[in-house]
């Protein structure tokens, strides 16, 4: 039944986007692009999520939180995270990318390393403040 | 007969955790907060590669990723000597990663092609992160040969140092033969060394450094394996390099060679019993 199939995947999509990464509490594994496939079989359902970094050491916390989620929201459901494969996870541009605070767009990356593998430094050279964002890949 | 497969993932994989282990131990110490958090992150990544290789090995050996990892003995491991060596000085550490890096970057960019399909994705999945590694090492690289002459020959000295181990990182696996026939690896490992040592040389002529290419150091202090085989054959050579028709070839001879066949340094016996310590004294312990 195609109409209730899609139900079930709405319901489950819905259950990730509410999913958070430990690391950067405001964003959600939705928006970071790891929703890499939800497939919904007679078996059950099937969620494969893709880690941003391959050493991303916030992947079994965000795999347990998303199988939570996931079980409250659609029973048989099974999460998985990776194996990583060569995706385009899509993160923001590294340079030239709006300023958080006062919205410039002259902004360059600093250095490609940030607080976490995913993460890089970024300067606004208008407004002078140091801000960080997604690393492209 | 054992799967030559296991030979070239064990060496890819120790390659990637052990300097990864060399790359964490600035964590704290770096020259400025930015170089922390560069050679963290690399580290990072590094060790996570290594992960994933050795999760390709598991099925073909029946152990796990940890096993692998932090379970076998100190001449079981297949790295180059050059991924054991102490930091040293930031001249010897910035020559040292653009040497690894940029040769890592050859032998990965030949394996998208191997025919061991699982290994070909893994490596293009690894290359999306080490263009990073790649970009922070040219960095340096360009930083310190233009930068003041202290730093200049800093960075001289480091790659005087490095350049002959470096270039046993192309050190011939003992089943390079099966591993060329069956597709595994798409070019030999003399040929490898050869597109790497062109670009090197390449490199170094851009900022005038290319003589440190006929200069070596002194090797030596490679120690014999617990079976008490001390090697003193060809592998303690001296490496050649020369300079023919306008790029550089390899015409001979490996310095610290033998990493491959699991013969270390002093330097790997502290880095191996710092790194396997806790799986050591807890096996199978887990977080």
């Amino acid at each position: 039944m195609v109409t209730s199939t899609r139900t079930v995947e709405d319901r489950v999509l819905e259950a990730l986007t509410a999913v958070m990464d430990p690391e950067i509490p405001t964003c959600s594994i939705v928006d970071l692009g790891m929703v890499e496939r939800i497939e919904v079989t007679d078996a059950g359902i099937d969620v494969e999520l893709l880690p941003t970094f391959i050493g991303c050491p916030a992947k079994d916390v965000i795999g347990e939180d998303a199988e939570r989620a996931v079980t409250a929201a659609a029973d048989g459901a099974s999460v998985r995270v990776g194996p990583p494969k060569p995706v385009v996870v899509p993160l923001l541009s590294r340079s030239g990318i709006a300023c958080p605070y006062c919205g410039s767009g002259d902004t360059a990356m600093e250095s490609a390393f940030g607080p976490t593998p995913c993460r890089a430094a970024h300067f606004c050279r208008s407004c002078r403040n140091a801000f960080e964002g997604f690393k492209e890949k | 007969m054992p799967d030559p497969r296991v030979a070239l993932l064990l060496s890819l994989a120790d390659d990637e955790l052990v300097i990864g282990h060399r790359h964490s131990e600035w964590t704290g110490w770096a020259p400025h907060l930015e170089e922390d958090l560069a050679f963290s992150s690399i580290a990072q990544d590094e060790i996570a590669h290594a992960r994933l290789l050795y999760e390709l090995a598991e099925p073909l050996m029946g152990k796990g990723a940890d096993e692998l990892a932090l379970g076998r003995g100190p001449d079981d491991y297949r790295h180059a000597v050059i991924c054991e060596r102490s930091n040293g000085d930031w001249g010897y550490t910035v020559a040292r990663q653009y040497l690894y890096d940029t040769a890592d970057d050859v032998r990965l960019d030949a394996l998208e092609g191997s025919s061991f399909k699982e290994l070909a994705d893994a490596v293009r999945t690894i290359r999306l992160e080490e263009r990073y590694h790649l970009e922070h090492a040219r960095l340096w690289f360009g930083r310190l040969a233009q930068g003041p002459m202290q730093a200049r020959e800093k960075l001289a000295r480091g790659l005087e140092q490095a350049i002959p181990e470096a270039m046993a990182i192309f050190e011939a696996l003992p089943e390079d033969g099966e591993l060329l026939e069956a597709g595994v690896q798409p070019r030999s490992s003399e040929e490898l060394l050869g597109v790497w040592l062109e670009r090197l040389g390449a490199d170094l002529e851009s900022v005038s450094l290319d003589y440190v290419l006929t200069r070596h150091s002194p090797v030596g202090d490679l120690v014999p394996t617990s079976s008490g085989e001390a090697d003193t054959g060809p592998t303690l050579e001296v490496p050649g390099v020369e300079r023919r028709d306008g790029r550089w070839v390899h015409v001979g001879g490996f310095a610290g060679a033998g990493g491959r066949r699991g013969k270390h340094t002093a330097d790997f016996t502290a880095l191996w019993e710092e790194m396997t310590g806790l799986y050591r004294a807890m096996p199978g312990a887990t977080w």
